[in-house]
């Protein structure tokens, strides 16, 4: 695969030019130390289709087969694990032929009756005939129109004999034999069949999820770490396939997913997008990400999450990310425990929603921070060079407010204990460095670039000491 | 595609037609070679023997590379045959199905399962839990439906009889197949099943 066109590297490249692109990506700062660090290679199918001939040509070698259609069925049905293949067939060459159904140990089908065909029930020159490996003849027609109705149904690697309860496979050679000729289209979908049913058997690559994307993610092991295909930039898990969900892992953000998904209804009421002012009660509308709100009519600086006096919250310990379990719950009745368990799950999915919508408000923030710099490029105040920090800090905050978003399903399912109050203590301190640096970036004019500096040097602070305590490698 | 269709249904219709087997028949419907009718009889020693049951069969057009569609018109009393609707449940029908079989393989096989159910793969799970639990009530059943639907010889099991009467006095309203189901769905039980027909309304 070195001939094959790895995108990572191109990122790395890339990255590294960020400083003075456009778009300001942080993971260049990732280091060794980055328990996010993944390496992965972003492929196109026909660098795929390249991947697996090399393992098929290798495996024709090493075991010295006659045909390449051998060596691919093998491999696919042993997980393209090439030493487990070797190894098998050297030890025994029928039995590893006969599990990977490409010839059966028991061959004897009678050919005598090779002029009459049993699918069609015609008799025809013996020429017209085909056989898998298990002997199994029938006429060429046959064959061609029944590879159609399968292929047509989407099988491809799965076609086997015609024959009552043969499961000898239809090796990808036999196939194209009969197809090709009728129709490219056929053969077409045939082959990216193929192509899907051996990236799905392949322990080291991925489907990109993007909507009508064809790349390929590339990795050495499959592990629930951040990859971004970079054909289509969408970033996922690139074991589950979902959005991207440190510190919570694959089984806990599905269980999430669908309890979000299940008490949609509750969860209408609470995104409502309004709040009243707790000082002068005049309503607010909250269009930043910052959860620290100044009320424009009487200046009260406040909460958004909890409506309560900001100056709470301010450098010492910031609690509003904690849920507080009432210690009485055993002695309620069903009917209490239902409430709280409501008010518990409640608790936890306004956070995860605020989050989500917080990303969504910085990013229009990002959009005119952009513009501003443009302007005050050309008045000549200061160098386009001059204001990327504001990016960076813009790129830095939706990294480390995404990962705060996480941290809601990930404490919704832990269950109570010293863990829990450690994983809190760090995600109300992480809450508070990021409200810190909204709010900082939000009035960036009037703020130091070196305070902003220093905000975002403690925010990704805690953001990695988070991930490197709770995120399992 | 249809070409190969039409020509294997032409061969199987008379391969079923010459053979001498009484047990298995096969008709078309109207003309219409991808519609069929086909016949089985009850196997000896079931509570089906002597019955003559009908299957609708319809052939694809992908035939023989997709399976026919094949269902009982007559009402059975089968774990693997839907009591309401014919739909059989049958692995050679699904996904065990090959290009070299045939519409004279379906019946005989049909037949088999008449003679040995599958309580175990049930496409109707009322019937599979009788076959199960209440194994001489399910022969009793099955006996009277095979009797009452597909024309099998000897007497109607009294009892059922006074039960279906005694139903259709307390619920005017339902006919006497209805009665049948609803009786064998309750395992004859007369104010469970009444009482489940006043819920149904």
């Amino acid at each position: 695969m070195s001939d094959a066109h790895t995108s990572s590297d191109e990122d790395d490249l890339y990255d590294e030019g960020d400083y003075y692109s456009q778009s300001a990506d942080i993971e260049s700062e990732a280091t060794e130390a980055d328990i996010e660090a993944y390496h992965f290679e972003c492929v196109t199918p026909e660098d795929v289709d390249k991947l697996f001939a090399t393992a098929v040509n290798d495996l024709t070698d090493k075991l010295i087969l006659q045909e390449a259609g051998v060596a691919r069925m093998l491999l696919h049905h042993f997980q393209w694990n090439c030493q487990e293949v070797v190894e098998r067939y050297k030890k025994n060459p029928a039995q590893t032929l006969a599990l990977a159904r490409i010839r059966s140990i028991t061959v004897s089908p009678d050919n005598n009756n090779a002029h009459f065909c049993q699918t069609c029930f015609q008799n025809l020159r013996s020429g017209e005939f085909r056989s898998l490996d298990c002997g199994h003849q029938f006429c060429a027609d046959c064959w061609t129109a029944f590879l159609e109705v399968q292929i047509g149904q989407g099988r491809s690697t799965e076609i086997a004999c015609m024959s009552q309860g043969c499961d000898i496979l239809a090796p990808m050679e036999f196939v194209l034999q009969l197809i090709a000729p009728k129709s490219a289209l056929l053969e077409a979908r045939y082959l990216q069949f193929c192509r899907n049913d051996w990236i799905r058997t392949h322990p080291q690559l991925r489907f990109c999820p993007g909507r009508n994307c064809q790349a390929v993610i590339r990795v050495e092991q499959i592990l629930a770490k951040r990859v971004k295909c970079s054909f289509c930039q969408t970033q996922f898990c690139c074991r589950c396939g979902g959005d991207y969900h440190a510190p919570a892992d694959c089984e806990t953000i599905k269980k999430w997913i669908t309890k979000c998904a299940d008490d949609s209804e509750t969860a209408n009421y609470i995104s409502a997008h309004t709040k009243d002012c707790p000082m002068c009660h005049v309503c607010i509308e909250k269009n930043g990400g910052c959860n620290h709100m100044q009320c424009s009519g009487c200046k009260y600086d406040f909460c958004w999450m909890c409506l309560g006096d900001w100056k709470t919250h301010g450098s010492q310990y910031y609690e509003c990310s904690r849920y507080k379990e009432n210690p009485n719950i055993a002695n309620e009745s069903v009917n209490a425990q239902a409430r709280e368990a409501l008010k518990k799950y409640l608790f936890y999915f306004e956070r995860w929603e605020n989050h989500a919508k917080s990303l969504r408000l910085e990013e229009v923030m990002r959009e005119k921070i952009q513009n501003r710099i443009n302007q005050k490029v050309m008045a000549k105040e200061g160098t386009w060079i001059d204001w990327q920090y504001l990016l960076d800090a813009a790129a830095l905050l939706a990294k480390c407010r995404y990962t705060l978003q996480y941290t809601y399903p990930y404490a919704y399912f832990l269950d109570p204990g010293p863990r829990k109050e450690l994983f809190e203590y760090q995600q109300a301190t992480l809450e508070a460095e990021i409200e810190n640096l909204s709010w900082k970036l939000e009035r960036a004019e009037t703020t130091q670039r070196g305070e902003l500096g220093n905000q975002m040097v403690i925010a990704e602070k805690r953001r990695s000491i988070l991930l490197k305590d709770f995120l399992s490698p | 595609m249809a070409n190969i269709a039409m020509q294997r249904i032409r061969r199987e219709f008379k391969e079923v037609v010459r053979s001498d087997e009484q047990s298995i028949k096969l008709e078309l419907q109207e003309d219409n070679v991808l519609s069929l009718t086909g016949y089985i009889t009850g196997p000896e020693k079931t509570p089906y023997e002597g019955g003559r049951f009908h299957v609708q069969i319809t052939i694809p057009e992908t035939y023989p590379f997709n399976p026919p569609i094949v269902k009982f018109t007559t009402k059975l009393w089968h774990p693997n045959i839907s009591s309401q609707t014919g739909v059989i449940c049958l692995d050679i029908l699904k996904d065990q199905w090959a290009a070299a079989m045939t519409l004279r393989i379906v019946l005989l096989s049909l037949q088999a399962l008449l003679s040995a159910a599958e309580p175990d793969d049930p496409q109707d799970a009322v019937v599979a839990n009788q076959y199960k639990t209440k194994h001489s009530l399910f022969q009793q059943t099955a006996r009277f439906w095979a009797q009452t639907f597909a024309g099998a010889p000897g007497p109607l099991n009294p009892d059922f009889q006074k039960k279906i009467d005694k139903f259709l006095e307390v619920a005017p309203r339902a006919d006497r197949h209805t009665a049948i189901q609803q009786l064998s769905n309750f395992d004859w039980n007369i104010d469970k099943a009444i009482e489940d027909v006043y819920k149904s309304d």
